[in-house]
């Protein structure tokens, strides 16, 4: 078995008294086209910035190929493609003076290759950085993160702020520039309909821990509604391990992770129910929704209550 | 080959091509021993992961409807396994009955259920005159 190219173990982080990660932990695997969902503020940048390097964890320990990044953050930049949200460029550079720019950062800096992105993604070379559009510029992002033929490539939400014809782009871009190639891509979103074409696994972040992790082709499966009476709800309601319960009239309706053991557990209880496929949007929303602290959503279960 | 994906529903991207290729099939759009565009070519031409779409392929291959012919391409079978349409068609009967008792539960007398039938029916009778005509254009 080949080892993971990013490995989380129980991390934690604390800005002040404000704990951003709560016990971390996750792994990707070689090859993998890794979604890294959340809400804003869910944690997915800090995390990010962990991996390169730039923030130490309090707790748990971080490897990227291998590496320590907390120690070994040169090493780990030079083989780590990143690209930040929103990023920021000296706007006052023409495209292929930034491209000079960066080159001498890298050992492997690949010239042939930084010049066949920038014929293929259409750059103006000889214009200057802030007369780019929002598109250009993500793609300028994007030819000097993959210039120097990195291992594990980092998008923090790229595709924020594309319309839509330029993120199918940006996908397209991304399967055969990356996927293609075969590395290891960790990409952060916010919006899962957004990843779920491109991604082999998902995973969703929320108040700093993960609250979901499956092959994109199982979420789907895993994640449903199910109606049942209230009152098989109050008997049989706490086998089910529901991330969520909405009551509506006669009906208690419970989003779960696991549909296939909930399904059996009503089966075996001999309960009438009716299962809802879920969108995308409603997985989100499912999987985040349990820990949300407030109380508009109206009244809650108590079995939905004391389930970790 | 004309597929359209629909982002964020509650069907995922792999069966909703998957079913598409079949309907392609069964409608003749597709025609016996044509090749279909490799991996990568509807895996960028979708913007849609590789393995997904190489899954789908085996997928269909083992359903006889595709035969991935090793190191050529793939392509479109003899004869497409009308057979497996039964379990098929039982799930989807399956589904039918739980959609009329819900109609019924809604207060839907039926008459009116048979009138959505209709326009259902009606509906899907114009797509396919209109994706009849974009595959054809006129001389």
């Amino acid at each position: 078995m080949s080892q993971p190219v990013v490995v989380l173990n129980s991390v934690v982080k604390r800005f002040g008294a404000h704990e951003v990660l709560q016990g971390l932990s996750l792994e990707v695997r070689p090859g993998q086209t890794f979604a890294f969902l959340g809400r804003n503020g869910a944690g997915k940048t800090t995390t990010i910035r962990m991996l390169l390097g730039l923030l130490k964890p309090d707790a748990g320990s971080i490897r990227v190929l291998g590496l320590d990044p907390g120690k070994h953050e040169i090493e780990v930049r030079k083989r780590v493609g990143y690209l930040a949200e929103d990023q920021q460029m000296f706007g006052w550079m023409k495209v292929e003076e930034i491209v000079r720019f960066m080159a001498p950062f890298y050992p492997t800096w690949d010239h042939e290759l930084a010049n066949r992105y920038a014929r293929q993604f259409e750059l103006p070379l000889r214009t200057k950085i802030k007369h780019l559009s929002k598109g250009q510029a993500v793609r300028l992002g994007l030819l000097l993160a993959l210039a120097h033929r990195p291992e594990l490539v980092i998008l923090d939400d790229p595709a924020l702020g594309l319309d839509p014809i330029m993120r199918k782009e940006f996908n397209r871009d991304l399967i055969t520039h990356l996927q293609g190639e075969g590395r290891t891509v960790f990409y952060s979103s916010h919006l899962l309909y957004e990843v779920e074409p491109v991604a082999d696994m998902v995973a969703i972040l929320d108040h700093g821990v993960l609250v979901k992790q499956a092959p994109t082709e199982a979420l789907r499966d895993q994640v449903k509604r199910i109606a049942l009476s209230r009152a098989d709800h109050q008997e049989f309601g706490s086998a089910l391990n529901a991330l969520d319960v909405r009551l509506s009239g006669e009906e208690a309706v419970v989003a779960v992770d696991n549909a296939a053991a909930a399904i059996r557990a009503l089966e075996a209880a001999g309960c009438t129910y009716r299962i809802i496929d879920l969108n995308l949007d409603e997985i989100f929303e499912a999987c985040v929704a349990g820990r949300k602290d407030n109380h508009d959503s109206g009244p809650v279960a108590p079995a939905a209550a004391g389930v970790g | 080959m004309f597929i359209r994906i629909e982002k964020g529903s509650s069907v995922s991207i792999s069966r909703q091509i998957a079913d598409q290729i079949r309907a392609l099939c069964l409608a003749g759009a597709l025609k016996p021993n044509e090749q279909l565009p490799s991996v990568r070519q509807l895996a960028r031409e979708l913007a849609v992961n590789q393995n997904t779409v190489l899954r789908i392929y085996e997928r269909l291959s083992a359903e006889g409807w595709l035969e991935m012919r090793h190191g050529d391409g793939t392509y479109v079978t003899h004869r497409p396994p009308i057979w497996r349409m039964n379990g098929q068609r039982q799930q989807f009967a399956d589904e039918l009955q739980q959609l009329v008792r819900r109609g019924l539960m809604l207060g839907l007398s039926t008459d009116e259920l048979r009138e959505l039938l209709d326009q259902a029916l009606a509906s899907q009778a114009e797509v396919a005159a209109l994706s009849h005509n974009a595959q054809e254009p006129s001389p």
